[in-house]
């Protein structure tokens, strides 16, 4: 029963030592719950697989744009059905439309996102209808019943839960339509969907330019790799682009999973950044406890000097160092388990709801049976590590030597080496991951606080869709903005309003353009520009600055020679002589119409204010010119901050519905919200940052205070002899700090370097940014904490009369 | 001959929390400049704690304390630190030597701290040190490589280096067995003969007979003080 009582020995030693077990603890716990919650939260949210039989293998299939990677809708149905002919890599190919619908019965209207889906989509997400039947692919032949799908959401809010709902009929965008069943809220394949009607999108009969756009999905074939489909859909695609070098130019496509794309483009690189930082803690703790450990088993070096010289095997002595770390490492897992836990469950709560969407139904982001699995294999490593390499130090010296030694020579070099190594390394971690992080929270607090070009405090939107039956024509179109503007600017809190495709902030559509009078040869590579539609007073409401030219007027009506107001960015890029006023150009997909240059503003970001989106240049068209049915109303307020104006969102709301039975205003928030909005996940992960900085610092401070306490507490006696032979006080700090010096220096001469690497890598992808002052204060920082750290135990230990220290044994 | 250091009233008390413990009381005590003094006493009369008082390694609870004419009592810790280099050379029990520093670097320890020695010098000084105690020839060793009487050696080389102006010694062939005594007893006889003012804690009485001067402390005391011809050490000691 020696395991017993082993183990039982190192359960006494612990709680003889309650500081020291609860340092260790404190410290293990530190680094395993970042580790678990941050395995959890990958694994919830990316890494799991799709809960259906084939959720290995379904794919997006989406384009890349210019570099960009797009989503969604992002494939001209035209470029999806050749696709479709020839892919070979698929045991399922197809494509599904979204748009946003107009439901309304004979009492009330809303406006939901539709998703127009094949039986295929129903059959690789395995969804099985509550009511009635699924969709099928004769639902969409043309002639056929129009029918639709409803969420049980819909069926409770808009027919309270009627037991009779077949057959009944609804208008789905002014078309009645008979809902044939209703699917349950489970159901939320490829993300919460409320209603779902016939895939009807088809390239038959239309002009390649005038393609409706579809998302496009995939079951890879057993065996497949993504590789393999990526080279293919890239093959393709260049075939496409050789065809129509117009509409193609620098278009190609590629596979991801669902929770990738979820994600976002960034994603990969945060997640490794993410996972680089919590090893790195991961590492400081291991260092940490470990070193601890060992300067413990250097303390008790004679000890085991004595217990060798008895006869005690050297494995026995090391499996009682090991049932330590063990012990510690166990108990710390359990506590990460719970922190992690709780801490998931707090965070979700706050990101799910400052998410600007539902998050997507796979999420599974809590303590799950796979995070506990690593949790045990994660804590079983560290136990090992933290254990074993201390138990073989202590126990691999001359023990001999160690009795007779009165000066402790062998053990206390070679600890003063690992003290060193320590050092070094807890500098080189904790200065990377201080500098990816500070980088990420830099850059994030940028774009949280970067200039958008426009005012946004006292800005309040909404977004509206015109019934495409009723609103074929342009004149109903603008008849439609006046009386919308009318109605908004009659109620007393509203005083301006205007109207825009996309308000600040939110992507815009981006598109090949064509300036006249440049030869782009035969393989064409045109450059782009966002274009937004914005109705006259847009520049002054939004507070844009007029540079040269002039705004959009009365001049600019339907039939009048189009227009355009370009941004800086926009003359800085396309017209080198900067005369961009009466230059002409085109949008080559939608328009064949010349735009005349007639204005410049200052530059309006549209999307995330990531570096690609601001350096995106952006021309302005004239709604009154081209007008659509889906837009933004921004409405400015009386007061200064519309967030002040009480029921301002009731107030928009039933204007709006006042204006147009079928058109109610969704996305009803303030600018500043929907900023907000679109940078939550970004501030989510910057926050996570901060606190994986701040335990890196905890962890890093500690591991140095704990490895240079423990140095001078070893060298009291040599500090007492020192003094004794007259050195003063500042030669003992300078004696010590030059010792710890050259660590710093070294640990920063591998630290900066690693961790301006990292957020170099970051920067490619928006989501870190370093500048000059963070690679000075970091270092700065960090020194002054080792500093810090080298100071005061030595201070405590020059307290001691020299003869003290002397007789410090 | 010139007095060097003049104790008068001398009082040394610990305090801790439960106990006061007087372990000098009344000390008066002059050393007379190349006198070779032993301190004797029972364990725990005191002797330790006088030796460290008059090294500047404690201070005392009362009294004065004036060393080559000057009051070392209300001095700042940085003009004690620069008396103990240049006035004090220390020869402990345990021999004390720095076990990542080499024989010659233990030796150069002291100088490295004096702000006026050029590297030569103090090469040179290290050098003499070390060719008295007869250790010349292992310069380049550490101290875990030498025999017990060969790192006192070194530590006594260490004490001389400075030339300091009095070597202070606490039993400093504790931990020698009689061989390696005898040879660093001789070696404290030679320097003393070539002008070294000494002052040595011994329990050994054969290394008491070999100072000039013995001083018997009882209870913190100085109970007797008398050249050591007139004493009988056995008695004394005992
Ligand atoms: N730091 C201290 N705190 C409290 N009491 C102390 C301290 N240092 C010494 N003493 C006490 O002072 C008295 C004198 O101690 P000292 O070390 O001077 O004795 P000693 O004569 O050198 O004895 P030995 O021959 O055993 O070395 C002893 O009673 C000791 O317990
Ligand atoms: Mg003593």
């Amino acid at each position: 029963m020696n395991i017993l009582s082993d183990i039982n020995f190192a359960f006494r030693t612990l709680i003889k030592n309650p500081k020291f077990t609860a340092l260790t603890i404190f410290v293990m716990t530190t680094g395993l719950t970042l580790c678990i919650y941050m395995f959890s939260f990958i694994h919830g949210s990316l890494v799991a697989p799709l809960p259906f039989e084939n959720g290995e293998r379904i794919r997006a299939v989406d384009t890349i744009y210019n570099g960009m990677q797009y989503q969604g809708t992002s494939f001209r149905v035209h470029d999806f059905e050749d696709i479709k002919k020839r892919v070979q890599s698929y045991e399922v190919f197809d494509a599904y439309d979204q748009g946003t619908v107009n439901l309304s019965t004979t009492d009330r209207a809303v406006k939901y996102t539709g998703h127009y889906v094949k039986e295929s989509f129903f059959e690789i997400s395995e969804a099985k209808p509550q009511l009635g039947r699924l969709l099928t692919n004769d639902d969409g032949l043309s002639g056929a019943e129009p029918v639709t799908l409803i969420s049980h959401t819909l069926w409770q809010n808009m027919f309270a839960g009627d037991k009779d709902i077949l057959g009944k009929k609804l208008r789905i965008n002014t078309e009645p339509t008979t809902i044939v069943g209703v699917m349950p809220d489970s159901y939320q394949f490829p993300s919460a969907g409320r209603i779902w009607l016939p895939y009807t999108t088809t390239a038959k009969g239309i002009a390649r330019k005038d393609g409706d756009y579809v998302a496009v999905y995939g079951v890879l074939k057993p065996g497949i790799s993504d590789e393999q489909a990526n080279a293919e859909l890239r093959s393709l695609m260049a075939e496409l682009e050789e065809s129509y070098p117009k509409l193609n130019s620098n278009t190609s496509a590629h596979v991801w999973t669902l929770q990738s794309a979820a994600m976002g483009s960034g994603t990969p690189t945060i997640i490794l950044a993410m996972e680089l930082a919590v090893g790195f803690i991961l590492l400081l703790a291991c260092i940490n406890v470990g070193n601890l450990l060992f300067s413990r088993a250097i303390e008790k070096g004679k000890e085991t000097a004595i217990r060798t010289a008895l006869g005690a095997p050297r494995s026995r002595l090391i499996m009682q160092m090991m049932w330590e770390s063990t012990l510690i490492c166990t108990i710390s897992g359990v506590l990460a388990v719970l922190f992690a836990g709780l801490w998931l469950e707090v965070a979700n709560k706050d990101l799910l709801s400052s998410f600007p969407f539902d998050p997507p139904f796979w999420w599974n982001i809590q303590i799950t049976q796979s995070s506990i699995i690593a949790a045990i294999v994660i804590t079983l490593v560290t136990a090992l590590i933290t254990g074993i390499l201390p138990a073989l130090k202590a126990t691999s010296g001359d023990f001999n030597a160690t009795l007779r030694d009165g000066t402790r020579g062998a053990q206390s070099k070679a600890s003063g080496r690992l003290s060193k190594m320590i050092v070094i390394s807890e500098v080189v971690l904790s200065c990377a991951l201080l500098l990816l992080s500070t980088g990420m929270v830099y850059s994030v607090n940028q774009q949280n606080n970067i200039d958008y070009g426009t005012t946004i405090e006292d800005i309040f939107t909404a977004r509206v869709g015109l019934p495409e039956a009723e609103y074929k024509s342009d004149e109903k179109r603008l008849q439609y903005y006046q009386n919308l503007k009318a109605t908004l600017l009659a109620e007393p809190e509203i005083s301006a309003v205007s109207l825009t495709r996309t308000i600040p902030g939110n992507g815009a559509s981006y598109q090949n353009i064509l300036l006249e009078g440049v030869d782009y040869g035969k393989k064409p590579q045109y450059p782009s520009s966002s274009s937004v539609g914005v109705d006259h007073n847009y520049f002054s409401v939004m507070t844009i600055n007029l540079r040269e030219g002039r705004l959009f007027d009365s001049r600019d009506k339907i039939g009048s020679p189009l227009t355009a107001v370009v941004t800086d960015k926009f003359v800085n890029k396309f017209f080198k002589d900067g005369v961009a006023l009466g230059k002409r150009f085109k949008f080559i997909e939608t328009d064949n119409d010349w735009y005349t240059v007639i204005g410049v503003v200052n530059d309006v970001i549209h999307g995330q204010p990531m570096s690609f989106n601001i350096e995106k240049p952006t021309a302005f068209i004239s709604i009154q010119q081209t007008p659509k049915r889906f837009m933004s109303v921004v409405i400015k307020t009386v007061a200064s901050d519309a967030q002040n104006v009480p029921n301002l969102a009731k107030i928009v709301a039933d204007s709006i519905q006042k204006v147009e039975r079928d058109a109610p205003a969704y996305d009803i928030k303030t600018l500043r919200n929907s900023i907000i909005g679109r940078n939550a996940g970004m501030n989510f992960v910057s926050e996570l940052f901060l606190v994986f900085a701040a335990a890196s610092m905890v962890l890093a401070f500690s591991g140095i205070y704990g490895v240079m306490s423990n140095t001078i507490i070893q060298k009291t006696q040599e500090i007492g002899i020192r003094r004794a032979l007259g050195a003063d006080n500042s030669d003992i700090y300078k004696y010590f700090i030059k010792q710890g010096l050259k660590q710093l220096v070294i640990g920063l001469a591998i630290g900066v370097p690693m961790g301006v690497a990292l957020v170099t890598m970051l920067e490619e992808s928006s989501i870190a940014q370093g500048s000059l002052m963070l690679y000075f204060s970091v270092p700065a920082f960090i020194s002054f904490i080792i500093l810090l750290a080298v100071y005061y135990p030595v201070s405590r230990a020059l307290k001691m009369e020299p003869c003290e220290a002397l007789r410090h044994e | 001959m010139k007095t060097l250091i003049k104790l008068a009233n001398l009082k040394k008390v610990f305090s801790t929390d439960e106990v006061e413990t007087h372990a000098l009381s009344d000390i008066n005590l002059e050393i007379k400049q190349g006198e070779y003094l032993s301190i004797a006493g029972p364990s725990g009369c005191g002797k330790s704690t006088l030796l460290s008082i008059l090294g500047l390694l404690d201070t005392s609870s009362e009294g004065c304390y004036t060393l080559n004419g000057h009051d070392v009592v209300d001095i700042n810790a940085k003009q004690r630190a620069a008396i103990r280099n240049k006035e004090i050379g220390f020869v402990f029990q345990s021999f004390n030597l720095i076990s990542e520093l080499t024989v010659a670097e233990n030796v150069a320890l002291p100088l490295t701290y004096r702000k006026d020695l050029s590297k030569t010098e103090r090469t040179e000084l290290v050098t003499a040190a070390l060719e008295k105690v007869d250790m010349g020839h292992r310069t380049k060793h550490y101290p875990s490589q030498l025999s017990g009487g060969q790192q006192q050696r070194v530590a006594v080389a260490r004490a001389i280096a400075g030339n300091p102006s009095i070597i202070l010694a606490d039993e400093p062939t504790g931990n020698l067995d009689s061989k390696n005594a005898e040879l660093v007893m001789a070696l404290l006889d030679k320097l003393h003969a070539e002008g070294a003012t000494i002052c040595m804690v011994t329990h050994d009485p054969r290394g008491a007979k070999r100072a000039e001067r013995i001083i018997e402390i009882f209870d913190g005391r100085i109970v007797s003080d008398s050249p050591t011809s007139e004493t009988h050490i056995e008695e004394a000691v005992a």
